[in-house]
């Protein structure tokens, strides 16, 4: 009988969480050349119980838009993702991907800035809106 | 002590071969643990290891372990827990899967002729939104599709042969999934952000060749999944958009190879393939084959 309640232990004991080292490396976007234009910026501001401080900048580079996170740090969250919002809250979004060490995001090219006029950083696994900036033509 | 290192091996062994014999998630592996002949064993503990192979050169370690507890001669309820292990491009992420409840109602026998009936639920433990390093993964590596499913199904065993048939449905989705191929370093998998599975329908069919004095059972089967209807996520610009081509007939065949040890302990072999596949299988769902070991113990 003791043997029935060691092979659910072993079992267990032998299936530990894992998460291993990412192996598809992804190359971030090159630094932003300094006679590139910035378009559009605003100050980050914390939702509740949130930290965040920087700016975010709309730089148009070559033809391309570009989003820089611009001395920007916030609150550590489970699933952050950048989003090109059109009001201050994360009901119609453009997401530009996961927010991570890169300080750089490609936008597509044809976004209306009279449309999407702030950057949000969400959590999108548990919905919840950690930091807004509400962007202003330069 | 013996025995302690004997179980210690066979585990060890377990995690390194392999179980269950199908292609597809849940579903398949539904209605069996049932059929134990010795009416005063009551309960039934099985160990597994499933070892599979997907697209994109992922490879797959999947044991699970499952309860049976018979509470008369027509009704028994099952409980099963999966953990999932993928390895490929990317890296390798491991977690626990999915638990299941699953209670199973046999009628009477007539003319050769026997019905059951069951019902379950599936509980997911993840949200489907793995991560390796803080980047996303697609459904591939996800160790649960992040969905509570209802199962509901019958059976009908007539001589030598068992029908199946059952359905999937996934009631409450708590899929968080945020993979973009946009965002990612690789062409191989769709975006499935906030992805939403539809319902699977099955269908198999069992053939039980028992030799005479002999210990050993094969149950060939075919199993037909059809996914009923197209999968959808939602797109970088916020808007729902559905994954044509997901949705459609999956072929599998299956050999069990049993083993009875002696009346409460049995080993079997399960080896699978589909023939037939869906055009696209955001879900991740896409062994090639299949192969794993279950030990059975029933007390």
């Amino acid at each position: 009988m003791k043997k029935l309640f060691l092979l659910p232990i072993l079992v267990l004991f032998f299936s530990c969480e894992v998460e291993g080292d990412f192996t598809k490396s992804i190359e971030d976007n090159p630094p932003i050349s300094p006679v590139a234009s910035v378009l559009y910026s605003g100050n980050f501001t914390p939702t509740s119980g949130i930290n965040v401080a920087g700016q975010a900048k709309i730089i148009s580079e070559s033809g391309a838009l570009k989003l820089e996170l611009s001395e920007f740090s916030v609150s550590s969250g489970p699933d952050l993702k950048v989003y090109l919002s059109k009001s201050s809250s994360p009901d119609e979004f453009i997401t530009l991907g996961n927010l991570t060490s890169a300080r750089i995001y490609s936008i597509p090219n044809d976004v209306n800035f009279n449309e999407y006029t702030h950057v949000l950083i969400h959590c999108q696994q548990y919905n919840h809106l950690f930091a807004i900036a509400a962007l202003t033509q330069n | 002590m013996k025995n302690i290192f004997l179980v210690f091996i066979f585990c060890l062994v377990v995690q390194v071969t392999f179980a269950q014999g199908c292609s597809d998630a849940g579903i398949c592996s539904i209605g069996n643990g049932f059929d134990s002949d010795e009416k005063e064993l009551k309960n039934n503990i099985e160990i597994a290891a499933i070892f599979g192979t997907g697209d994109a050169d992922i490879t797959y370690i999947s044991p699970y372990i499952a309860y049976t507890r018979k509470f008369n001669a027509k009704f028994s309820l099952s409980t099963k827990v999966t953990f999932s292990s993928a390895n490929g491009d990317f890296g390798t992420r491991a977690a626990f899967g999915d638990a299941y409840l699953i209670g199973n109602y046999t009628f009477k026998e007539v003319k050769n002729k026997q019905w059951s009936a069951l019902a379950g639920w599936k509980f997911p433990f993840t949200s489907s939104n793995l991560k390796i390093n803080g980047f996303s993964l697609p459904l591939d590596y996800q160790s649960s599709l992040g969905t509570f499913d209802l199962f509901l199904g019958t059976n009908l065993k007539y001589k030598k042969w068992d029908f199946n048939a059952a359905i999937q449905i996934p009631v409450f989705n708590n899929n968080k999934n945020s993979y973009f191929d946009e965002f990612s370093a690789s062409d191989d998998f769709p975006t499935t952000n906030l992805f939403e599975r539809k319902s699977d329908a099955l269908f198999r069919t069992t053939y039980t060749i028992k030799p005479t004095n002999s210990k050993f059972t094969f149950k060939p089967n075919v199993l037909f999944i059809y996914h009923l209807g197209e999968d959808t996520f939602e797109n970088q610009f916020s808007e729902r958009e559905a994954i044509e081509g997901s949705d459609g007939l999956t072929i599998n065949g299956n050999l069990i190879t049993s083993y009875q040890i002696n009346k409460r302990n049995s080993i079997e072999l399960s080896l699978a393939t589909p023939f037939l596949v869906r055009e696209i299988r955001p879900d991740g769902l896409t062994r090639g084959f299949v192969a794993g070991v279950n030990y059975r113990i029933s007390f």
